[in-house]
């Protein structure tokens, strides 16, 4: 997968970076408006993450040059604004997905895949990890072959940690993931560990294989 | 009470007032210039007598008199002195009763003095007493038919401006996009003109200044969100390192769980900002049992994770407003219901006719009810943030629903009137 990162502020440019990077991602990035233009003129992408608040302009422009010059990468918007207003702009100009500073790597990265599998795998929606197949369309999970019967809690977990796999993920993360905003209604988040617990058994039922490994004080990681 | 009315009220009693009073004095002043005048022929009348009984030493016949009435009573050597007194007038060919008037003095006939009596009718005062009062009554009515119809119509007219201007106040809305139209209406009254001006003039400047503040506010926002969000990827970045032991990645934790606090205190006090100005102006039809089951779904594994019973009584309502706020303001009361309940607990959440009823088990005391909606009131051992309930009752407030607690033992129930 192809990613251009338009971001202005340097240190989450570069830390968004470091986190997509890996063998089937390359990632690029831009600073500004200009620099972001320049490159969708000359390279295709299969998905932007475009920072609206931009030095040199609205990052809606890009936006507008996309569907103007009939492009088709999926752009995720970050935006410090969480103005109703801004959020219906951006999915009028034709943005994919919003997501509001301050954010996590786990959770871009997740909703970058979610574009990315929408627009590239067209008429296909096998997603395919080791022993697991999903078909996104009707969440029907197999594993080995056999079919898995997954709460729609666990099938979210399952989707999130693929697309973080190898990665470090607190547990607030991935509550705040599976519950939104609605999340500080708990006052912590161990309540996650019988649900992680459950994926985690049926996932080693029917493979032999532990994918969940606890990183103790924080979260898991999905190998 | 309206303005108009008030001057009505005000003018119509001085009206009143002054018509009685000059009715009053109309009788006075006409009862005292008739009785001179009756007096003054009663005078001459009894002048008259003296003459004649001077004249011929004897009393006058009864027919002597035209249309008065005289009666003589001999009272030996006794002197009345002249005086007039209100007497009955009986007339003599019809025998009929009227008010008179009557001169009561002495004549002396040799060495006899009679008592004299003369009355005379007062029918003819009588009558121009009762036609002035008439004119009187007559001229109080035209008088207020004429206010009426003059407050009602001419009156109400020149007010009709201050009445536009009025209802332009009202409507208008500071966060309303479409900018406030200083319509300039030709308004002939100097007052009123300078009032739309002033108002017009303060409109725009609201306006501005508004614009200006949400401008700021937008930009602290934004301010304060970059650096947040590069504090969150760094932290992303840092859990990655596989060198940290568990007490540093227990303090990354803390880090990390501050952030989420942070974040959604600015959110929530800039949605609170947006509701109090009315920002968020989508309609939409809202299917109340629907939603409620989703929420109650979506919290399903936290629920279940209390142990808590959930009993659901749900009839059908659909309600207009916005899609984001009225999820908003569930996910606030069941949240709520949930946080403050104990492991095996119990939440009913009913919906009925034009209310909604969440109750939860929780601590066996009382909140304080003109408290709990403030902001930043919480309870001690609340992980939230204070703002959950005020946003939810000014959600309410913003579409003129009423929420409100109460404690019946062991239920918080907080109930939303739609």
């Amino acid at each position: 997968m192809k990613l251009l990162v338009i971001e202005d502020e340097p240190s989450l440019r570069e830390d968004i970076k470091r986190y997509f990077i890996s063998e089937s991602i390359i990632c690029e990035t831009g600073a500004d408006l200009k620099t972001a233009l320049e490159k969708i003129n000359l390279y295709n992408y299969d998905c932007i993450i475009l920072d609206i608040g931009l030095p040199d302009g609205d990052g809606l422009k890009l936006l507008e040059h996309l569907k103007t010059s009939g492009k088709e990468e999926g752009v995720l918007i970050i935006s410090a604004r969480n103005s109703l207003d801004d959020r219906i702009a951006g999915l009028n100009f034709g943005a994919d997905d919003y997501v509001v500073k301050p954010f996590h790597l786990a959770e871009l990265k997740a909703r970058v895949l979610a574009i990315y599998r929408r627009k590239a795998f067209k008429g296909n929606k096998l997603l395919q990890y080791e022993e697991i197949s999903i078909d996104l369309q009707s969440m029907d999970v197999r594993l080995n072959e056999k079919q898995v019967v997954l709460t729609r809690k666990e099938y979210e977990m399952l989707l999130y940690f693929i697309s973080n796999k190898g990665k470090v993920i607190a547990k607030n993360v991935i509550a705040e993931h599976l519950w939104k905003d609605d999340i500080d209604l708990v006052d912590n988040f161990d309540f996650i560990y019988t649900h992680i617990k459950n994926l985690r058994k049926k996932l080693f039922d029917f493979t032999g294989k532990d994918f969940i490994k606890s990183v103790y004080g924080i979260g898991y990681k999905f190998l | 009470m309206k303005l108009s009315e008030q001057y009505n009220r005000a003018s119509i009693i001085i009206t009143l007032g002054i018509l009685l009073f000059a009715g009053v004095f109309y009788y006075a002043v006409i009862s005292y210039i008739s009785n001179n005048e009756l007096d003054r022929d009663l005078t001459e009348e009894f002048d008259e007598l003296k003459q004649y009984v001077s004249n011929y030493k004897k009393l006058p016949t009864p027919v002597d008199f035209d249309e008065d009435v005289a009666s003589f009573t001999p009272i030996g050597k006794l002197i009345i002195p002249k005086h007039f007194v209100d007497t009955p007038f009986v007339e003599r060919s019809s025998k009929k009763s009227e008010e008179g008037r009557a001169i009561v003095g002495t004549v002396d006939i040799k060495g006899i003095n009679y008592k004299v009596t003369i009355a005379e009718s007062k029918e003819a005062t009588q009558y121009l007493v009762q036609t002035i009062g008439f004119i009187t009554i007559a001229l109080t009515a035209l008088l207020l038919t004429a206010l009426f119809f003059t407050n009602r119509y001419i009156l109400n007219g020149l007010w009709k401006p201050f009445y536009d201007l009025l209802s332009r106040l009202k409507s208008f809305s500071i966060a309303k996009s479409p900018a406030y139209s200083p319509k300039s209406v030709a308004i002939k009254a100097d007052e009123f003109r300078e009032l739309q001006e002033a108002m017009d003039t303060m409109a725009v400047k609201a306006r501005n200044d508004y614009q200006n503040l949400k401008i700021f506010t937008e930009n602290a926002s934004h301010e304060m969100m970059t650096p947040l969000a590069v504090i969150a990827s760094k932290l992303d970045t840092l859990i990655q390192d596989e060198n940290l032991n568990k007490e540093q990645l227990e303090q990354l934790y803390s880090i990390n769980l501050t952030i989420g606090k942070l974040s959604k205190l600015s959110q929530s006090l800039l949605l609170l900002i947006k509701i109090d100005n009315r920002q968020v102006n989508d309609n939409d039809v809202i299917d109340l049992s629907l939603l409620i089951d989703e929420k109650l779904q979506h919290f399903q594994e936290i629920i279940t994770g209390k142990d808590i019973q959930v009993n659901i009584k749900l009839t059908e309502k659909k309600i207009h407003m916005s899609q984001y706020l009225v999820e908003v303001l569930l996910n606030n009361l069941i949240s709520n219901a949930i946080r403050h309940n104990f492991k095996g607990g119990q939440i009913n959440v009913t919906l009925a006719g034009h209310e909604l009823v969440i109750e939860n088990t929780g601590p066996e005391q009382a909140l304080d009810e003109s408290g709990i909606f403030e902001r930043f009131e919480k309870s001690k051992s609340s992980e939230g943030m204070g703002l959950g309930l005020t946003i939810a009752r000014n959600i309410c407030t913003s579409y003129a629903f009423q929420l409100s607690y109460s404690f019946q033992k062991p239920f918080h129930r907080f109930k939303v009137r739609f």
